[in-house]
């Protein structure tokens, strides 16, 4: 049975079109979207830009059966992408989030929960120290994380420490919908190996939300925060166990393009 | 409403009503409409003291080079590669991380410091090139 839930991870490193299946790709979309895309300067910017739109189409059409055509995806005021329809959907909350950061762009759908992704490409600075580069950051971390960050071992340690905690406060920004002005040093990240990871807001834990982390490849991290709308707490879905996470499946651009030519 | 900083205004009902219109690229003329029913109005002298307004002035070519300059070197883009005033952020691949890194740049380079609140509405590149001599001034008056 459809239960709303889908994780998707697409490696645009791995797909390599010529000019023309580029092009052909973009015309499948909207005009907005054609337009935001071509106007990427880089290439691969345009790649992470139509795939992204490629996994939110063909997730809204697979999850919910719109056809194509159909599908209407708006963008909030900050910027969060949301499936603007007159459908009473199945799922009391459907919303879903994308990212992309490096080779990877992935998307995630949640039922109920408020979700956010984020993707994360650890590269190295080249003209500064670990240190230094971290520390262009500091405002965004609390006095705790800082300090885990600078105790982490080797500078490939403490750039992986820092990125983790990076990867999370912006999937959490990004599932409410807010932007770098939310106030990341507001968010502090406690766990134990970075699982059962939970967030204090201004210095108060919250039992409203779930986050995982994991690696994708070396140099690739990826992070889910799953938040519960304050209604969830009157009804059923309180109880995180009836609400578990699965695990990311990577697709491929040539197994999404089917999903998206199909018109109704 | 438009207010004025700065130096002191002076009301002159002796301008002729054409040099109202004067138009010098400033954002005076949106001022001009609400002095009309106001009749209170800098002349056109005072018209160098900063003005509030939703418009703010353009910034001089060499503050927008050094932006330009700034952020072709966080995102890693060619010398060659054309960033001009109306490039967004966002089309020139700059991601959360090069945001962050980027407003540093401009506050080291410019001396300045920028709030959050006025950074999240930095969409193109001459945006924050008037932010930023909006900050330089404000920082010289003060």
């Amino acid at each position: 049975m459809e239960n709303g839930v889908r994780r998707w991870l697409v490696n645009i490193s791995q797909w390599n079109p010529s000019e023309l299946q580029f092009a052909s790709l973009v015309s499948l979309f909207p005009l907005d979207d054609r337009r935001v895309i071509t106007r990427y300067l880089r290439f691969d910017d345009r790649k992470r830009a139509l795939v992204s739109r490629l996994l939110q189409y063909s997730l809204v059409h697979e999850v919910l059966g719109i056809p194509i055509d159909k599908i209407i995806i708006r963008r909030t005021v900050e910027g969060k992408p949301y499936l603007n329809s007159n459908t009473i959907f199945p799922f009391p909350n459907f919303n879903f989030n994308v990212s992309h950061h490096g080779d990877y762009v992935g998307i995630a759908s949640e039922p109920l929960c408020l979700v956010g992704l984020d993707i994360v490409s650890i590269t190295i600075p080249e003209q500064t120290t670990d240190l230094e580069f971290i520390n262009n950051f500091s405002s965004y971390l609390t006095a705790l994380e800082w300090e885990n960050i600078t105790v982490a071992g080797t500078s490939e340690e403490r750039l992986a420490e820092f990125y983790r905690y990076w990867c999370l406060k912006e999937a959490f920004v990004k599932a409410i919908g807010a932007g770098l002005s939310y106030g990341l040093q507001r968010l502090e990240f406690h766990h134990t190996n970075w699982t059962n990871i939970s967030v204090y807001i201004d210095g108060v834990e919250s039992r409203d939300w779930k986050f995982s982390l994991s690696k994708i490849d070396e140099s690739h991290l990826m992070s889910v925060a799953r938040g519960l709308p304050h209604k969830a707490h009157e009804q059923c879905c309180s109880d995180w166990s009836i609400l578990p996470d699965i695990g990311f499946t990577l697709r491929t651009v040539e197994q999404l393009i089917p999903n998206v030519s199909q018109k109704a | 409403m438009a207010s004025i900083t700065g130096t002191a205004v002076q009301v002159s009902f002796r301008l002729p009503r054409q040099s109202l219109q004067v138009s010098n690229g400033f954002s005076g003329l949106k001022s001009v409409t609400f002095s009309r029913q106001r009749k209170s109005f800098s002349s056109i002298q005072l018209q160098r003291a900063p003005m509030r307004s939703q418009i703010s002035c353009a910034a001089k070519p060499e503050t927008l080079d050094k932006v330009c300059g700034i952020v072709k070197k966080q995102l890693a883009l060619s010398e060659d590669t054309s960033v001009t005033g109306k490039s967004t952020f966002a089309e020139l691949g700059a991601d959360s991380l090069d945001t962050v890194e980027i407003v540093m740049g401009f506050e080291e380079e410019f001396g300045i410091s920028v709030e959050e609140d006025s950074a999240q509405h930095i969409q193109t590149v001459q945006d924050a090139a008037d932010l930023i001599e909006d900050l330089v001034e404000k920082k010289c008056a003060a």
